[in-house]
């Protein structure tokens, strides 16, 4: 068509007829608005208006012919013309004889650039022009290439890739135009995207120029970039692996036209550059910055990131680059004499926590080197301050072996303070953080740093939410630097947070192979009987057995879990069987819990056997949308029982059943185990698994999980069913064990293209495996999905169902509960649809499938009355999700002025009683939807426990409320977050239960301190006017069963299933300096909730310090390993004393004490 | 929002010899009464000297700036300086942007083509809007190198070319003078200018009507 457009006009001009002019006219026309340059339109008006307006017909207006562009091809502003083929481009690039001899130069690094043609076309290019001349002025070559249409795909290809060498001709691509290579703002392709990303294999960042914002509307906004900007041009381009999400082009309210932002542009430029360079350096002379974290500040703390053995892991990274080529001079011969090597200072230096100084930095310089001191002097004074300091320079503390550097990132700094900790807004970085990045991009002059595993403080530092301006510190701190970032695969949320505001190039780490929790000392004794009990309990001796269960029990401290009846009680055979089903439906909760085991060490995937627990559990889920159907289904229709059905009467604790899933558990783990011990060598390795899977495959009787079922009672399963899934089981048993975490960092030191993978949890999402992928998270618009909101429901009305039960059969009026990032993605948005559920209302989504309006669902339908709310969103999910939280407003104000009875909508009642006592209108009264201030995240009651910097639980509750105050107006969404404390207090103050969401199970309640930093319970007791606390949930719904659980009840089961768990402390003290910290942080996170909640037992403290410290041999592998955590851990044991929250006898405290001061003498003694 | 800095269209273009640029500055000083005539002259100027393709385009590519004259260049400097009393033109802006160790943000807020931003809860600048929050007065309120405006469009590497120019090379020796200045005689130099200010007041009044 376009052809014929072209030729058309030629053959019509020579023929007579005013009808074939009209045609050519037409033609024309068409060829004038399609070429869309100013010029183009002027002489198009010039011909219609000469040709068709009666009164200039006899002026003979002239006009030129309509100059005709590319579709796509290769622009330049100082070509002659544009190119569609590379070679002649660069022919014309050799002449220029305005470029000077570096430009020409061979060693030039080469950088793509994609762009918009229609910005080329119109003239609204100047911000185009920019980058240009900024890359060429720094003596890097650059190929412009554009395109029309939204596929660049085909583009990219064609003028990136030499034809003939089939290798890239660029070092690194940007793109200008903040679009997803294929798809732009509609509908994308990301796997055609992510091919011919692969094909280049280079750096790829997409930079976004302003569309919705005036570059000043944007440099006053806290949230930074626009919502609607965020979510079609910095999460959908991430999906395709584009880094970098760096604002370059602003818009001038006057003309709306780009303009760049001069020292944007500057960052991009060099950060493209250094990209390039990368790929350019040998690795003989490449410099590479390890920052390794401290959290919370103490020696102990040196090294520590989520389930990863950091310093083995370094270890292992750094063996593999020495040989690779890098210049690892001195490494030591072991891990634990790095660890040495970092952690002790040889000279002692005065006001030094004793770790390496590996640089003094005076004032002087540190000014030099850091342009933005100044602004830290608001927080933190003059520099050098006394943080990383020794009074007169600023110390860099950390060791270098060759090119290689291996510093400790400093840590926030007011940690210890609690004033600071009560600032609604989060503090500047300290000089000492500043002079730390100052030193590693400018002395030590890193051409990549890498930081180790999940995470450091750089990215949470104050600045936009997305869309770093000059005055934002992530931005600042990062400065020129390549980023890489080993994160965890779990954790694609604060991943995100990682990339979009420290510009990381995140690589996936696995979490450490889950196990089961098992069993051990009372708690192994009770299965004991359990089982005895279940061949004997027609014996006679029934009622003996049962005796020892109870009184077994109550030693176990499960009285609060079951209603146990009193000792030596007559009761019938029921409801014996009642209570040792439900004995045994707790116990085998315990048991099959997954924990991860150990630490993971990167380059190190666990073996076949270690995958056995994590592939029983993805075999635990049905998955029909790729037709396959979980092993416990498949086991249970063998005996013509429905798995939904066993399941809910295993929970009630009815005997038959509780047996019936543990033989199912127990089958599948067998058929799996079978399976897995097949396809592996001897050695335990998953050598040739494809080709080990088509012989094992399709021989019927052969195939192992047949052969293992043959001898239970399910030899009936339905093969098809089982082939199906053990082929699917296959495939990602050949993921789990894939090593391509150390592939995938060099792959990035090299400059090379890293895959990019979604984030999550493996179990639910086997597509996050193999780790070492580019981690990103998901379309933030694609949720709540439907299928997401189906299980919401069950969620809801369980816990509703729980609520009743306990409160005489009343519905709660308010639910506080907490929206997580990383959930979100998990679950496509499940808790986000809890809350529509709870409020009534449904998400409707458009042709493109996003989520962007919700209708309220008719009291009818629901059921019941609607529940209010209070939704307190983390830091991250209101960086990810802003635009649902817009939504979740706009759900909540329209389920307040839906014209309803009080007594069915208790949000419409509340907001009317708000709205009278704070004289607003409804609208405002209700808002419910509440996160920190922009740029600021968590309520820092985490830091003010992990330090143990603070006073009474009344100054935490203060913390959240000034924190977490911060409301979202969907009637102002430009705004941002806005402080709204009375209404949060009052909303607060309604509620009746408290509620979160456990996503994965390999995190619970006592492995991070999110989960109490956000819970409420304690400061909605002493908001409410009865004073009364309300109930506490979490739902689990990371097993195929979802359960919800009061909160108590699941810091019982995680006390038992980790901190008191043999299997689980002996996993992780088998990491050694690692797994006594690992211990510690368990205990510290308990009194987080005993001081947020008071839903801690007693028993629990108990049981740690008769586990921790009354066994002799335990206390001294503890203190000797890492004394520094170990002091700690006696410390955490002492508060729990002091502040109230355990009992004990005078003989464990003055023990603890002692304990104390002989560590102390031992840490003075080993420094000395 | 910034200095447009283009040749219109219609514009014919420069093909003289470089020596005879005097006679197009000639046209220009003529204008200096009119700053914004003259400010807008420079620019075109510059386009012009910049050669042929520049003018075609409309605008000066940053490598372009090497085919302008050395003389050319200091002979549009020297009016500026001459006509503005040392406190407008290039090798004024050079000093100020080198006394900002060669950041153009500092250097855009001393020579105020960056304002604060009021309503920014940290501190923060934005461009001026072009033409409205320029000022082309003689006034003591103007600040020093304000004028000539170069396009900030297509970011600095213009700018940085242009004041990198071997027509201002000479410049860094006279930093040493010009602290001995400022230390030395701070009163003297004052008082010249108050006499000057009062002319200039009489002279160039400002007048936007044609």
């Amino acid at each position: 068509m376009l052809k014929l457009v072209r030729t058309l006009p030629k053959v019509l001009k020579y023929l007579p007829s005013d009808k074939a002019q009209d045609a050519r006219m037409y033609i024309l026309s068409l060829q004038f608005w399609l070429g869309g340059s100013p010029d183009n339109l002027v002489n198009f008006l010039k011909m219609i208006s000469g040709s068709y307006v009666p009164t200039l017909k006899g002026m003979k207006i002239e006009y030129s012919d309509p100059v005709l562009y590319l579709d796509s091809g290769i622009w330049h502003p100082l070509a002659p013309c544009m190119y569609d083929d590379v070679k002649e481009y660069l022919n014309w690039y050799g002449t220029r004889r305005d470029a000077n001899e570096k430009l020409k130069s061979k060693n030039a690094p080469i950088i793509g650039l994609v762009l918009q043609r229609s910005h080329i076309v119109t003239g609204d290019e100047s911000h185009y022009v920019a980058v240009i001349m900024e890359l060429e002025a720094r003596g890097a070559k650059v190929i412009p290439i554009f395109a029309g249409g939204l596929d660049f795909s085909g583009p990219v290809e064609r003028f990136f890739i030499d034809p003939v060498t089939k290798k890239s001709m660029v070092n690194s691509v940007v793109s200008l135009t903040g679009f997803a290579l294929v798809g732009g703002p509609a509908r994308q392709d990301h796997p055609r995207a992510v091919e011919a990303l692969m094909k280049l294999d280079v750096p790829y960042i997409v930079a976004v120029p302003l569309v919705f914002q005036t570059t000043e509307e944007w440099l006053n906004s806290t949230l930074g970039l626009h919502p609607i900007q965020v979510a079609l041009q910095v999460a959908l381009p991430e999906l395709d692996g584009g880094m970098e999400p760096i604002i370059f082009a602003g818009r001038d309210p006057r003309t709306g036209k780009s303009h760049a932002l001069h020292k944007r542009v500057e960052q991009l430029c060099t950060r493209a550059i250094n990209w390039a360079e990368l790929k350019k350096k040998s690795k003989t002379e490449k410099k590479v910055a390890i920052t390794v974290f401290s959290f919370p500040p103490d020696k102990g703390n040196v090294g520590t990131a989520a389930y990863l053995n950091v310093f083995a892991s370094i270890f292992s990274v750094l063996k593999d680059l020495k040989n690779d080529g890098y210049n690892v001079e001195g490494l030591p011969e072991t891990s634990e004499a790095l660890i040495e090597d970092i952690l002790h200072d040889k000279e002692a230096q005065f006001n030094s926590p004793n770790l390496n100084v590996a640089y003094k930095m005076s004032v002087r310089e540190y000014q030099r080197l850091t342009p933005y001191a100044t602004a830290l002097e608001e927080n933190w004074g003059k520099p050098p301050g006394n943080l990383n300091s020794d009074g007169e320079n600023l110390m860099v503390y950390g060791k270098q072996y060759g090119n290689v550097f291996i510093g400790v990132q400093p840590t926030f700094g007011y940690e210890g303070d609690p004033m600071r900790l009560l600032f609604s807004k989060s503090a500047s970085p300290h000089h000492g953080f500043a002079a730390y990045y100052s030193f590693v991009e400018k002395i030590f002059g890193a051409d990549a740093v890498l930081h180790f595993g999940t995470h450091g403080s750089l990215e949470f530092m104050p600045g936009k939410q997305v869309g770093m301006s000059d005055a934002c510190y992530p931005d600042s701190l990062i400065g020129n630097i390549p980023n890489v970032y080993y994160y965890a695969a779990n954790n694609p949320s604060e991943a995100t947070i990682a990339k979009r505001r420290s510009y990381a190039n995140t690589i996936s780490y696995l979490t450490p192979p889950a196990e089961n929790a098992g069993l051990y000392k009372g708690l192994k004794q009770l299965s004991e009987l359990i089982s005895s009990y279940q061949s004997l309990k027609d014996s006679g001796r029934g009622p003996q057995i049962v005796n020892s269960i109870i009184s077994t029990a109550r030693q176990c401290n499960l009285d609060k879990d079951v209603d146990l009846p009193e000792e030596g009680e007559e009761i019938s055979a029921k409801e014996r069987d009642l209570v040792v089903g439900k004995v045994y439906s707790k116990i085998m909760e315990i048991e099959s819990r997954l924990l991860p085991c150990g630490l993971h060490v990167i380059g190190e995937p666990p073996s076949a056997m270690e995958a056995v627990a994590t592939l029983v559990n993805i075999a635990a889920l049905n998955r029909p949308e790729e037709g396959i159907s979980s092993l416990p289904a498949i086991l249970a229709e063998t005996l013509g029982r429905d798995i939904e059905d066993v399941y809910r009467g295993s929970d009630k604790g009815i005997l038959r059943d509780v047996e019936l899933l543990r033989q199912i558990t127990e089958a599948s783990r067998g058929a799996v185990t079978a399976f897995v011990e097949r396809s592996t060598n001897k050695k335990g390795q998953v050598v040739d698994v494809s080709d080990k899977l088509t012989s094992i495959f399709g021989f019927g009787i052969n195939e192992p999980w047949i052969q293992y079922l043959s001898n239970t009672k399910f030899y009936r399963s339905d093969r098809e069913k089982l082939r199906v899934l053990f082929q699917f089981l296959g495939e990602c048993l050949k993921l789990i064990v894939a090593d391509n975490e150390l592939g995938s960092l060099k792959q990035a030191l090299e400059g090379k293209y890293v895959e990019p993978g979604p984030g999550g949890d493996p179990i639910r999402n086997p597509k996050v495996l193999p780790t070492g992928k580019n981690i990103h998270a998901l379309d933030p618009q694609a949720i709540p999905t439907t299928a997401a909101l189906q299980s919401a429901k069950v969620v809801v009305d369980r816990l509703l169902e729980r609520q009743k039960a306990d409160n005489g059969g009343k519905y709660p009026e308010t639910v506080a509960l907490v929206l997580w990032g990383t959930d979100n993605i998990k679950t496509y948005g499940e808790s986000l649809a809890q809350v529509m559920w709870m409020i009534g209302v449904r998400p409707v989504a458009d042709t493109f499938g996003r989520v962007n309006r919700v209708e309220p669902v008719s009291l009818e339908e629901l059921g019941r009355p609607r529940i209010d709310v209070v939704v307190n969103c983390s830091g991250v999910f209101r960086d990810l999700f802003i635009n649902q939280m817009n939504l979740l407003d706009r759900a909540v104000k329209l389920v307040a002025e839906l014209d309803e009875p009080e007594d069915q909508n208790y949000v419409r009642k509340h907001a009317l009683e708000q709205a009278k006592a704070l004289n607003v209108d409804v609208r405002e009264a209700a808002s419910r939807v509440f996160s920190n201030a922009s740029g600021s995240y968590s309520s820092n009651i985490n830091l003010a426990v992990e330090n143990s910097s603070w006073n009474d639980e009344k100054q935490l509750q203060e913390m959240y409320l000034s924190r977490k105050s911060f409301a979202f107006d969907s009637d102002a969404p430009g705004v941002g977050m806005m402080e709204k404390k009375k209404i949060f207090e009052m909303a607060l103050s309604t509620a009746d239960a408290t509620f979160q969401n456990l996503d994965s199970s390999e995190i619970s309640l006592t492995d991070v301190s999110h989960y109490f930093d956000s819970d409420p319970t304690n400061l909605v007791q002493s908001l409410r006017k009865d004073g009364k606390k309300p109930s506490a949930y979490i739902a689990d719904t990371t097993t195929a069963n979802a359960q919800v659980r009061t909160l108590s009840e699941t810091v019982r089961l995680d006390a038992r299933t980790k901190l008191l768990n043999p299997k689980w402390y002996e996993g992780m003290l088998s990491s050694g300096y690692e797994g006594v910290r690992e211990i510690e942080k368990r205990l510290t996170n308990t009194v987080g909730w005993s001081a947020t909640s008071g839903q801690v037992d007693n028993w629990v403290y108990e049981e740690a310090n008769t586990t921790f410290i009354q066994d002799e041999a335990m206390l001294n592998r503890l203190m000797n390993t890492n004394p520094n955590s170990f002091r700690k851990l006696i410390q955490t044991f002492l508060e729990a004393n002091g502040r109230g929250y355990w009992e004990t006898s005078a003989d464990n405290i003055e023990r603890l004490r002692q304990l104390y001061s002989e560590v102390e003498d031992k840490i003075e003694g080993i420094d000395r | 929002m910034y200095p447009k800095g283009g040749l219109e269209k219609g514009d014919p273009p420069y093909r003289g010899e470089p020596t005879l640029i005097w006679a197009h500055v000639k046209r220009a000083s003529k204008f200096l009464i009119l700053l914004t005539g003259t400010d807008e002259e420079t620019r075109r100027l510059i386009i012009v000297l910049a050669g042929e393709a520049a003018q075609k385009r409309g605008y000066v590519f940053f490598s372009e700036v090497k085919f302008i004259q050395e003389s050319d260049l200091k002979t549009i400097d020297e009016l500026w300086k001459q006509y503005s009393d040392n406190k407008f033109g290039y090798s004024v802006q050079k000093k100020i942007w080198e006394k900002s160790d060669r950041d153009f943000t500092k250097f855009f807020i001393k020579v105020g083509w960056m304002k604060k931003l009021e309503a920014s809860e940290v501190e923060q600048f934005n461009y001026r809007s072009f033409p409205t929050e320029f000022i082309w007065e003689m006034d003591e309120n103007t600040p020093e190198g304000h004028l000539p405006l170069t396009n900030a469009l297509r970011g600095t590497q213009l700018l940085t070319c242009i004041l990198t120019h071997p027509a201002f090379h000479g410049n860094e020796e006279e930093k040493g003078e010009e602290k001995g200045e400022e230390n030395g005689v701070p009163e003297g130099k004052g008082k010249k200018n108050e006499g000057l200010k009062g002319l200039r007041n009489r002279i160039f009044k400002t007048d936007y009507s044609f």
